[in-house]
Parts: structure tokens; sequence; C-alpha cells
């Protein structure tokens, strides 16, 4: 399908102003990327999944929804807000809520979603939107693939594990990498995309009452403090990557001996937690540091939130004289 | 409630049942204790299995997670599908540990980790069940979560169904619209591969129409204050006054905490690892 028709979107957008985002638009971004992704992976839901032996032929998630987002509007808002959806329909609405994973899963997904939307400057250009697309698999499959990979590397150095299961794990996970490569990022990712951003481009952006995004002008709402933003995001992966060697290490102790677990075990699990709770710690500071360098737009937040307060009042106050 | 549809296995039958999980109305004891009890219950269970290889202690906690989904009313949608996905899991890990030369050594260790899975959905189920949008929002809230993110879950649960029912029928606008392959190839592939087409495109619509009406709800927000509300402290704490600790909710919270902890003594008397 082919559109030509630009002028709606470039007449309205020529030199009106700066591309900030305001908090309402930030919101109407990151609800819209919530429930659209949220009902993609309903969907899925419902689609059963085919299984050839042991190795799934499944669509893991309809990339292109998430990757339309975030090549339309700020990538930031929007790649905030889909794995959110995940989590909200599909996770704690069906009982599949997993906890501590939850939170890496997450932090794989934002990440995916956030450097393939940076990266797709022009939402027209099809060789950027396959690019996105694979790279959205490429970044959250890998990184959840280096942890399974790296339980089986712990694994391996002791020689008493189960015969059979590292070179099974090996050999799924690589399949599996493929397989959702070719499934989730190309015939549900890519190739929907190349059709669909194109298509919306310049319509759906009037109906929350923002510009387009238009090649060679700085992304709309940016993320906010970048310095900041960077730490907290790399803090937090550390501690998900944590979060996921407590599991990772988890299936591996099942198969040491017990005296093992005494001597040496619980120390390693205390010291992960210990880990954990220091590296969130950090996160939480570096993120008071950057809203206190925020001060002053939260200030005049504030402001007008007291004005408006104050005008409230002296409404309810005067129709209490009234009646 | 009676549920007269148990038998008929549809979509319709999907979204009445999420509606009813959504929205909390199968009762049970969970939805009528204070939501930050049911969150603080279903935090502890969530993360206790982590501390233990114990299956004597994984065992114990695997009744009280039990327990909850029975005291919880769980529907039978959301249980099937957990026991559904917990038992093919372990059937191609068995199968797979075998084809690569496994024992039955493989098989207790993945029985272990699957145990400890099943307490903690299980408690998920529990819990996410008994709490409607509005409460759950609340909790979080009251955890000083952000804003936005408690929004967010009280916005999706309520909008799912409608947001399904929408898709539904844009898809059968589309089924009414277009033919048919005329050959079903092999495996039927083309059908396949029409329904996958049917349900990209129907996306198209669904896009436009959920952006206008996500305006709406942010502007009727806007309209009530809600950005000042999240700047203003008073705004969250007219918000949170309803909540009450009552005595038996005080008393879930330390039933379940004794529980736990005689579940670790009973571990310490008769210690069962694999």
């Amino acid at each position: 399908m082919t559109n030509d028709y630009q002028r709606a979107g470039s007449l309205r957008t020529s030199g009106s102003g700066a591309p900030e985002l305001r908090t309402p638009q930030k919101l109407m971004v990151f609800v819209l990327s919530m429930a659209l992704f949220g009902l993609a992976n309903i969907i899925l839901e419902i689609i059963p999944d085919v299984t050839i032996g042991p190795v799934d032929i499944s669509v893991a998630y309809f990339v292109f929804v998430p990757l339309a987002m975030v090549a339309l509007f700020s990538p930031f808002w929007a790649a905030l807000g889909a794995p959110l959806g995940e989590i909200v329909f599909v996770d704690l609405l069906m009982g599949d809520f997993s906890g501590l994973s939850e939170v890496e899963g997450y932090l794989q997904m934002f990440l995916a979603l956030y450097i393939a939307g940076s990266l797709i400057r022009n939402p027209r250009s099809r060789t950027q939107i396959w690019l996105g697309a694979i790279l959205v698999v490429v970044i959250d499959k890998f990184l959840s693939a280096i942890v399974d990979l790296a339980k089986v590397w712990l694994a391996l150095e002791d020689p008493e594990y189960v015969e059979g299961l590292p070179e099974s794990i090996l050999f799924l996970e690589g399949i599996g990498f493929g397989v959702d490569i070719v499934m989730s990022g190309i015939l549900f990712g890519a190739i929907p995309a190349m059709w669909l951003i194109p298509a919306l481009h310049g319509k759906i952006e009037p109906l929350l009452g923002m510009r387009p995004r238009v090649p060679g002008e700085p992304i709309p709402g940016q993320a906010p403090r970048t310095g900041w933003f960077v730490a907290v995001a790399v803090l937090l992966s550390i501690a998900a990557a944590f979060f996921a060697f407590i599991e990772a290490w988890d299936l591996n102790v099942g198969e040491w001996e017990p005296d093992f677990l005494d001597q040496f075990g619980m120390n390693f699990l205390w010291v992960s937690v210990g880990a954990i709770v220091v590296v969130l710690g950090l996160a939480y500071l570096a993120y008071r540091a950057g809203r206190k360098r925020d001060g002053e737009s939260q200030a005049r937040l504030q402001a007008e939130a007291d004005e408006a307060v104050a005008l409230a009042e002296r409404e309810r106050r005067e129709e209490s004289i009234h009646s | 409630m009676l549920r007269k549809q148990r038998d008929v296995l549809s979509v319709e039958w999907i979204k009445l049942e999420l509606i009813r999980t959504a929205y909390a109305t199968r009762g049970g004891m969970f939805s009528r204790r204070d939501p930050r009890a049911v969150l603080v219950w279903y935090l502890i269970m969530a993360f206790v299995p982590w501390f233990t290889h114990n299956v004597t202690v994984l065992a114990v906690l695997f009744v009280i997670a039990a327990i909850g989904v029975f005291l919880a009313r769980v529907g039978p949608l959301v249980l099937g599908l957990f026991i559904i996905g917990i038992g093919f899991e372990i059937f191609y890990l068995i199968l797979v540990s075998l084809m690569f030369g496994g024992n039955l050594g493989t098989l207790a260790a993945l029985g272990v980790v699957n145990l400890k899975l099943g307490i903690i959905s299980m408690a998920s189920m529990a819990a996410f069940v008994s709490l409607d949008p509005e409460k759950l929002s609340d909790a979080l809230l009251a955890f000083k979560m952000p804003e936005l993110f408690a929004f967010g879950v009280s916005y999706g649960y309520r909008m799912l169904p409608i947001m399904v029912e929408e898709f539904n029928t844009v898809f059968d606008g589309f089924r009414l619209r277009m033919a048919p392959p005329e050959k079903r190839g092999f495996l039927g592939w083309r059908t396949v591969v029409h329904w996958a087409k049917m349900a990209i495109l129907s996306f198209y619509p669904i896009f436009l129409n959920t952006a206008k009406n996500v305006r709406t709800t942010v502007e009727a927000l806007e309209t009530r204050g809600f950005t000042y509300a999240t700047v203003d402290g008073r705004g969250r704490s007219i918000r949170l006054g309803q909540m009450r600790m009552g005595t038996v909710d005080w008393l879930l919270l330390v039933v379940t905490v004794a529980l736990v902890v005689g579940a670790f003594a009973a571990g310490q008397a008769w210690p069962l690892y694999r």
C-alpha cells in the first residue's frame, strides 16, 4: 500500500515550536502503548502454540504493535508503557505473574524497544523499520539467552552435574533464538510493521494532539535528564541480572550435594540479595538526584497546583454562603 | 454465582471469564480484605520460596498457596491454564533431558524448581483474582508506587474486556469482507496465513480507535486534576483515606507468617533435599 499524502502532516508541523511533550501527552503515549501491547498479548494467548517435538514454533509477541508505537511517538514513554501492558493485561489477569523475573522481563523489553525506537529516525523508511523490528527481538531474546547460557556455563564447572541437561539447554536456546527471530522478528514484526507504520504515520498523531515525527528533527519527548536516566537504567539492569542469577542458581543448586549447600550455598544467595539491595539503593539515589535537578519544573507545577486548589476552595466557600 | 457456560470453551467464554476475573465478582475471602493486606500476603508468598531448597518447606508452602487459591475461589479458566502450563513444562523438560541422556535425578531437580514456580503462580492467582482494579491501584498508591503505574493497572483492568470486544468486532468485519482462500493448502497453511493477515489488518482500525479512546480518557482525567493530584500530596491522602486495616486483615498476615515459620520449623525437623 503506498501512501503519498503527506500534506496534512507537514502543514501542521512546520515550525510549531519546541519538540517537548507536556505531561498529558506523555500520559497518552504511555497509556496507548500499554493498552495496545496488552491487547496484542491477549490475542496471542487465545491462539494456540504450535509445538514440533520439544521446539516451540510460536510467536513470542506481536513486535509490530510496540514497534509502531516507538517509531511514531516518543520512544521513551512508549517503551515504558508497552511491557507494563504485558504484565498488567496478561500476567496479572491470567495469574501468570512470576514475581522477580517480571522485573527482568520488563527491563529487557523496555531497553529493546527504546533502542529500536531511537534508531528509527524516519518512520517511512522500510530499511529502518526492518532493522528496528529485528533489533527488538535480538536485544530482548539475547539478554535472556545470555542469562540462560551463563546458567549452563556455571553448571558445567561441576563434574557431578547430571548429564544431558547442559547440551539440551544449549540446543534449545539456539533453536529457540532462531525461531524467535524468524517468527516474532520478521513474520509478525518487520513485515506487518513495514505496512502499518507508514500507514499510521501522520494519521494517528493528530488524534492525540501531537505533531508527527519528521526525519531530521529531534525526537519529541526524549528521556528526561539523560545522564541520570542512563545511570538508573544501567543500575536497574544490573539488579535484574542478579534477580535472574538467583533463579538460575536455583536450578543448579538442586543438582548439587546438600553439604556443598551448607558450606557455600546460602552465602552465595545472601551475597546476591545484598548486591540487589545495594544496587537498588544506588538506583534510587540516582533517581532522587535526577529529580532534584528537575526541581525548577517541579516547583512550577507545584505553584500551579496550589493556585488551582486555592481557587477550588474559594469557590466551595462561596457556594456554601449562597446555599 | 452459577456458571452455565462452563462446558463451552469459546472466545466468548474466555471473555466473560476475563471480565469476572478483572472485576473480582467471584467473592471469596481475599476480596473482602484490605488490598494492602492482600498485597503483603502475596509478597510473602512470592519471596519466601526463593530462600530455601528444602523440599519439606516447599511442600508446606505449596499447601498454603493451594489453600489461598481455594479461599479466593479462582475461576476454572485461570486455574486450568495454570495446570496445563505447568504440566506441559514438566513434560517437555522430561522429554528433552531423556533425549539427551539425562536420568531420574534431572526429573527430581526439575520437579523442585516447578514446585517453587507453582507456589508463586498460585499465590499470584489468589491475590490478583481477588483485587478489583480500584483496590489494586489504591494499594499500589499506598505503597508509594508511581501514580502512572497505579493508573495503568486500573485502566488496563477496566479497558481490557472492551478492547477485546472491539477487536472481535473489527475482526469479524474483515472476515465478512474478505473471501477465504479457495484451496486450504498443505496442513491448511493458506487458511493460517489468511487468519494471520486478518488479525494484523485489524490492528490498523484498533490503533486509531484506541488512540481516540485514550485521548478522551486522559482529557477527562486532566479535567479532574490528575496531574495536579500527583504533585499535591493532599489528593493522594483523600483517595487513600477510605482504606482500613481490620482485625481479620491483621489476622490473615499473622496466620500466614506463623504458617511460613511453621513450614521452616518442619523443614528443620524433617529436612529433605534432592
